[in-house]
């Protein structure tokens, strides 16, 4: 596919897996990169040893390139992104806050670096700091998100920069890769469909739950007390969570500590009871395990499809 | 029969135990949101064969399971 992406990140197919904390570990991120998209590895909250140590597995597996997500918020941010630097990592992404105080030593070390912006005043912020694209995430996606939807989000973005933009959140076939392309963006991150990758080493017990989901199954939490939103699958936590949230009494300390560690519950665990199940939106449109590289050629060849004018199949 | 049935659809939806659920049990001290009952009725229609019109009185489980049986009756 002609993308000014594939030219930037050097892949085939401009599609990125999204880091996901606990679930996007060294072997599924290579799994994508050799399917032809760019596989991405998430720092999460470890430190640098962690990190060192899937980038090591990813490169076990793959000679292509591959990225790593930075969680800004990470205790850890610091040793990660002089990390990234030390191993060479091709490809970073950002999450969760300004990636400007790590860029200039990014840029320096030649990083491609795509910061994950939620509104248009982040991604001009990040293109005036030296990100090379951002990926405008609308509030569809699992995990940590903002406020605007991907269609809203998408051409506003697209118009308040020069850099290329990728869309995420909603997006899970290659209909949704197509209609991101008509907002203006030049490539897509998909996290959820990667979630069910065969070789995604998260809990079956979570996968089972994203195959199984419906359209409304998703939830958000963390909303009351702002900034720290979270697309999760209902289950009996979500609903415990929601019912602490929103009594009166509740403070924004207490939610903090409710969600503390119920992620690895869900993805190492597999507690479908107490576990945080991270999953976006599309959840209900991903029906099968596959492999990854079956899902970048499947996605890709129905956006392909559709953009050159023959209907896509269902 | 119709409540079992229910129970163990609920169990699966909410992902709790089914004894955790009764005729008693009301929906929204369940944890089911206006969505998630309008997909719970859409399922219970295709389950048992009935058209089911969303009807304010159905509040707990029996009185779901009540409006079941009595259109099963009314269709046979």
């Amino acid at each position: 596919m002609n993308s000014p992406l594939c030219e930037l990140l050097h892949i085939r197919y401009p599609v990125l897996q999204g880091g996901m904390a606990w679930i996007s570990d060294g072997k599924l991120a290579a799994a994508v990169s050799e399917g032809g998209g760019l596989g991405i590895i998430s720092a999460m909250n470890a430190g640098a040893d962690y990190l060192k140590e899937q980038i090591r597995l990813a490169r076990s597996l793959t000679d292509r390139p591959f990225g790593v997500n930075v969680m800004l918020m990470s205790p850890h941010a610091e040793e990660v992104a002089q990390a990234v630097i030390d191993e060479k990592v091709p490809v970073v992404t950002t999450g969760a806050g300004s990636p400007a105080k790590f860029l200039p030593a990014w840029k320096a070390a030649g990083i491609t670096v795509l910061p994950v912006v939620a509104s248009v005043a982040s991604a001009v912020m990040a293109e005036r700091a030296g990100a090379d694209a951002v990926i405008a995430e609308g509030q569809e996606s699992g995990g940590h998100i903002g406020e605007l939807t991907t269609m809203a989000l998408v051409p506003q973005v697209c118009d308040a920069v020069k850099v290329p933009v990728l869309a995420a959140g909603g997006i899970a076939d290659g209909r949704g890769m197509a209609a991101a392309f008509m907002l203006g963006a030049c490539g897509i991150q998909m996290g959820t469909r990667f979630l069910v990758a065969t070789e995604c080493g998260v809990h079956q017990n979570y996968k089972d739950m994203v195959l199984r989901a419906t359209d409304v199954s998703t939830t958000t939490t963390g909303r009351r007390f702002g900034g720290n939103t979270c697309r999760c699958l209902k289950n009996p936590f979500s609903r415990h969570f929601l019912q602490v949230e929103y009594q009166p009494e509740t403070t924004a300390e207490d939610v903090a500590d409710l969600g503390v560690g119920a992620l690895r519950l869900a993805a190492v665990e597999g507690d479908t009871k107490n576990g945080s199940f991270l999953a976006g939106q599309i959840s209900g449109l991903v029906r099968k395990e596959q492999p990854a590289a079956e899902i970048l050629r499947e996605v890709c060849e129905q956006c392909d499809a559709l953009l050159t004018g023959s209907r896509g199949k269902d | 029969m119709v409540l079992e049935k229910v129970q163990e659809m609920l169990a699966e939806k909410l992902g709790v135990p089914a004894e955790e659920i009764t005729a008693e049990s009301e929906f929204s001290a369940l944890g089911l949101d206006s969505l998630d009952f309008a997909e719970m009725l859409m399922n219970v229609e295709t389950e048992f064969g009935v058209s089911i019109e969303a009807d304010p009185s159905i509040k707990t489980v029996g009185s779901l399971v009540e409006k079941i049986e009595e259109l099963q009756k009314k269709g046979s």
